[in-house]
């Protein structure tokens, strides 16, 4: 029976499926909602800013849960005292160690969309360094305020003044403004120390194999010249492939390390020692070689820190009076712990 | 002597149709955000009655702004690949045949880079530019992989695979200029995502996707007959030329189409179509609707579990799609008793 | 050896119903590309076939056989000249019409995905319906039938991959009288069949075109097969069509001889259809 109903039913049969189909899709299309209750809570004190990216963000009137995206995000958060308002942060924000225990929303590149809004955050903060654009795009359409900073290509002043305006977009202008301001003296301080020397030059190694450094634009670029050091590959790319051969034509000073926690410079020291080439170049003769910890390379309060002991390693004559300092190159410093203030607790680090 | 009915076919793909609705609502249930059934059910009622005000507004959200679409995604996309998959597997009479082999999919992906390169501030235009990239690439496939005219089975196998190449080596080469955020994307992009909204509403996407599925359905008839031979088929009246073209644009407009939407997720159409020949024969008219409802039930599941599985964490859909298909595939593949 | 021996010109008898086949000098030529000169000429050949016959197309390698088959199946259409079925001409039949009179039986059948003998048969129905079809009753009974005139009932739900190569045959047969056609053409079927293969093939078409009104054409070289089961022999040597008649009026031995450049003898039989003799030593 059913055979003979359908004969010659088939192709209309098909058609309206299709038409059916193609009405629902509609109810299903993300684009139909926009700004949900946070924002518009209170119209009239919504205030409209724009992030780094050029994105026009509506604020809410409160922020009061903050999820962050990217670990130097996090740590912001907490130099910032914010940490009770922190909703979620991803897998990998490990700095503090505090922030693990957050609850997370998945890795950076791509996190969970869904997390992200189960947390109801009325702020997101996103990086351009370790963020997708689509992340985003998917959560403004959604109606969630997205506060994207910029991350590769900021100077080291610009990063601070993104502090400063983070702090003012959560409600912790003071704070933000006191903790700048103490970052900056000690960033002065190192500058005036070092105004008379000559910029170390030395290699800046992202990745070994191949050989990648870092392009004149990037942050670690301006980090470097605030702790004394100028890389040897002034670049307009940002993560420039290096060979080999440039290293030993150009011999820098001092090769730097941003390795994991289970890397001291003593042993990369010995790794290179042992490999062709690298064996030879005058930075590893000499011992010159520099181990900042990953965590410390970051447009976070923390970078101050490893600007400071970049410093120290490099420039050690210029820290010569400072006699209560144990300065070898070949210790294994670990990332200063940053207290609710802004200052490390590594006495040995100077003011 | 059973010949294939309508009424078969009518059957089949109800029973292939339920189950994809349970995939659905099964996949609306999971996710990081906790909502009951009945919730689930009450929301999805509410909003097909337009009563927007009365859903919580994170339901709303969740459901509506974040599960549903990416559903719909999922659905579209399945089916599309599946059916090209069997689409080309005919035209190009090669069981391992499946949407990507002509390079459909590298042109979308170049189309995407250049968008990225060109206006990386313009997100939304990666998937009309990605679509534009393939459309490109199947021209350009087309006049190559024609012989005396016509298209032939062996050129356009070679031209396609020789396109695919070189738009690999031009994409590599593109992709060292990208900056590290667009870098990242494109790979993401490449691996094949399904969380990132369409920014063409779906109604269209579903409208040519039924005009290219139902296209191909066309000459189901006639590709049956030109899997025995071409010459045989166009003995008893079949006009192979026409139907290789008709064959040719639908299944590659089906894969720009997913391509464009969600990146190139793998496996689903060379599995599927395999998978319905096991189940219910090699007839064209039962392959083409089984293997979309059955393409989007795939998605569907893998897409759920590429969510679920490691929360918050979002696995790539296309290793999903492989480890839930290719179980299935092995186990009916020892089953086969002939 | 190259004076050709000319065309009978004897009168035959006119046959009751009109030819069903019609070929009129029709000829036909091909090159290597499209400025050069042509490789290959065959024609003028003219001659008719008429309902239950079966003609056999009867040459030496290259001599334009298959070229004329094609022709025949309307693949080609000829140069000069005109070749009808039933008073039409076959180059301006479309497609579907074409398949509904002339079924080619084809040598092999390469399958991509396995099919079952019965499906395979069915699809000879395709010419008679609408382009996206679902067989009809009346489809079924016909594929059964053919089926059955092959003597090929009891192989229906085999896979066609597992078939012997006889058996594919038969089947593909089938599939080409499930459509129904009025004229049936075979290229060399008897290639790769052993005698009893050759034999029982010829006489099942010679059962077909006797019974069921068929016209059978079939292009071959073997000179006993077509002077014991043809009506009608067409002898062509390089492209040229040298004779047409009944077997006795073609089987000459020095014609054949010059033809296939062996030494042949022909003996007629108390049936009145010749026998042909090889020699081994001259």
């Amino acid at each position: 029976m059913t055979a003979r109903f359908f004969r010659g039913r088939l192709r209309p049969a098909v058609a309206l499926t299709a038409m059916l189909v193609s009405f629902a899709a509609p109810r299903a299309d993300a684009s139909r909602f926009t700004a949900s209750d946070g924002a518009q809570a209170s119209g009239t004190n919504a205030r409209v800013v724009v992030d780094d990216v050029g994105r026009r963000v509506v604020m809410p009137a409160q922020v009061n849960r903050i999820v962050t995206l990217a670990p130097n995000l996090t740590e912001t958060v907490y130099a910032l005292g914010l940490e009770d308002k922190l909703a979620g942060d991803t897998d990998v924000c490990d700095t503090p160690p505090a922030a693990k225990r957050k609850p997370h929303v998945g890795e950076p590149q791509n996190p969970s969309l869904e997390a992200i809004v189960a947390l109801r955050p009325d702020l997101v903060l996103a990086t351009t360094s370790i963020n997708v654009e689509s992340t985003a795009d998917a959560l403004a359409r959604l109606g969630i305020a997205v506060y994207t900073t910029a991350g590769d290509t900021q100077t080291v002043v610009q990063m601070l003044d993104s502090i400063a305006r983070m702090a003012d977009l959560m409600g912790a202008g003071p704070q933000g403004t006191e903790l700048v301001a103490r970052l900056r003296a000690r960033l002065d301080s190192l500058h005036a120390r070092l105004a008379d020397r000559p910029m170390a030059h030395v290699l800046f190694v992202v990745w070994e194999d191949p050989l990648i450094t870092i392009g004149q634009n990037t942050f670690i670029a301006d980090a470097l010249r605030w702790g004394g050091a100028e890389s040897i590959v002034l670049s307009s790319q940002n993560w420039p492939h290096l060979s080999l051969e440039e290293v030993v034509r150009l011999q820098p000073d001092y090769i730097i390390f941003a390795g994991g926690h289970d890397e001291s410079a003593e042993s990369e020291l010995a790794e290179l020692r042992a490999k062709p080439i690298w064996r030879d170049l005058d930075a590893v003769e000499a011992g010159h070689v520099v181990n900042l910890s990953e965590e410390s390379i970051r447009p976070a309060p923390g970078l101050v820190d490893a600007i400071e002991q970049l410093a120290h390693d490099v420039h050690p004559d210029a820290f010569a009076d400072k006699a209560e300092m144990l300065n070898t190159k070949f210790e294994m410093r670990p990332a200063p712990a940053i207290r609710g203030d802004g200052g490390s607790e590594c006495d040995s680090c100077g003011r | 002597m059973r010949p294939l009915t309508p009424g078969r076919v009518g059957a089949i793909c109800l029973g292939l149709g339920l189950v994809l609705f349970a995939a659905v609502v099964v996949s609306l249930r999971m996710g990081a955000y906790p909502i009951a059934i009945s919730d689930i059910v009450t929301s999805l009622v509410q909003g097909a009655l337009g009563r927007w005000n009365n859903i919580p507004t994170e339901s709303r959200l969740v459901i509506f702004g974040l599960r549903l679409p990416r559903i719909a995604l999922g659905v579209l996309v399945g089916a599309s690949l599946a059916t090209s998959g069997a689409g080309f597997q005919a035209l190009l009479r090669n069981p391992l045949a499946d949407p990507y082999v002509l390079g459909v999919s590298s042109g979308a992906a170049l189309g995407a880079i250049v968008s990225l390169i060109a206006a990386p501030h313009a997100p939304a235009l990666i998937q009309v530019a990605a679509f534009a990239g393939a459309l490109a690439t199947i021209a350009v496939v087309y006049f190559l992989g024609r012989r005396g005219g016509q298209l032939d089975s062996a050129t356009l196998l070679l031209a396609g695979i020789i396109t695919a190449s070189f738009l690999s080596a031009v994409i590599m080469f593109l992709m060292t200029t990208l900056s590290g955020r667009d870098l990242r994307g494109m790979a993401f992009w490449l691996m094949g995502d399904l969380q990132a909204p369409s920014t063409v509403s779906a109604k269209w996407l579903y409208i040519v996707m039924g005009i290219a599925v139902g296209s191909i359905y066309s000459t189901a008839s006639d590709l049956n007959l030109i899997l025995t031979g071409e010459n045989e088929a166009r003995h008893l009246g079949v006009n192979v030329e026409r139907v290789k073209l008709v064959v040719y644009v639908g299944a590659s407009l089906l894969t720009g189409l997913a391509v464009s939407v969600s990146g190139a997720i793998g496996y689903v159409g060379l599995l599927v179509p395999h998978l319905m020949r096991m189940l219910f024969g090699s007839d064209y008219r039962l392959l083409i609707p089984t293997s979309a409802i059955s393409g989007a039930i795939l998605i569907v599941v893998a897409d759920t579990l590429a969510r679920t599985v490691v929360a918050p964490t979002e696995l790539p859909v296309g290793a999903m799609t492989a480890l839930a298909g290719a179980p299935v595939f092995i186990y009916l593949m020892r089953r086969r008793v002939r | 050896m190259s004076t050709p021996v000319p065309l009978p010109t004897a009168p035959r008898p006119i046959p009751a119903n009109a030819p069903r086949v019609k070929v009129e000098q029709a000829s036909y030529a091909y090159a290597a590309t499209d400025r050069s000169a042509p490789k290959f000429t065959l024609g003028p050949v003219s001659f008719e076939a008429n309902p239950r016959e079966l003609v056999a197309i009867l040459g030496p390698n290259a001599s334009g056989k298959s070229t004329l088959l094609r022709l025949l199946a309307g693949m080609e259409k000829p140069l000069s000249g005109r070749i009808e079925i039933d008073g039409n001409e076959i180059s301006t039949l479309d497609l579907r019409t074409r398949a509904q009179r002339i079924a080619l039986v084809q040598q092999e059948s390469e399958l991509l995905f396995p099919l079952r003998v019965w499906e395979y048969v069915l699809q000879g129905r395709y010419p008679h319906g609408r382009r996206l079809r679902f067989e009809s009753d009346e489809d079924c009974l016909l594929a059964g039938n053919a089926l059955a005139q092959v003597g090929a009932d009891a192989l229906r739900d085999r896979w066609m991959d597992r078939l012997s190569g006889g058996e594919k045959q038969r089947v593909i047969l089938a599939r080409a009288l499930a459509q129904q056609p009025s004229l049936l053409l075979l290229d060399e079927p008897t290639q790769h069949l052993d005698i009893g293969g050759k034999v029982e093939l010829l006489r099942r078409l010679r059962k077909l075109a006797d019974g069921n009104r068929y016209t059978v054409l079939v292009v071959t070289h073997e000179l006993d097969l077509a002077a014991e089961f043809a009506d009608r022999v067409v002898l062509l040597q390089k492209g040229k069509c040298l004779r047409v008649g009944t077997a006795p009026e073609v089987y000459e031995p020095a014609l054949l001889s010059e033809v296939f450049e062996a030494p042949i003898e022909v003996e007629t039989r108390a049936s009145g259809r010749p026998r042909v003799i090889l020699r081994g030593n001259p």
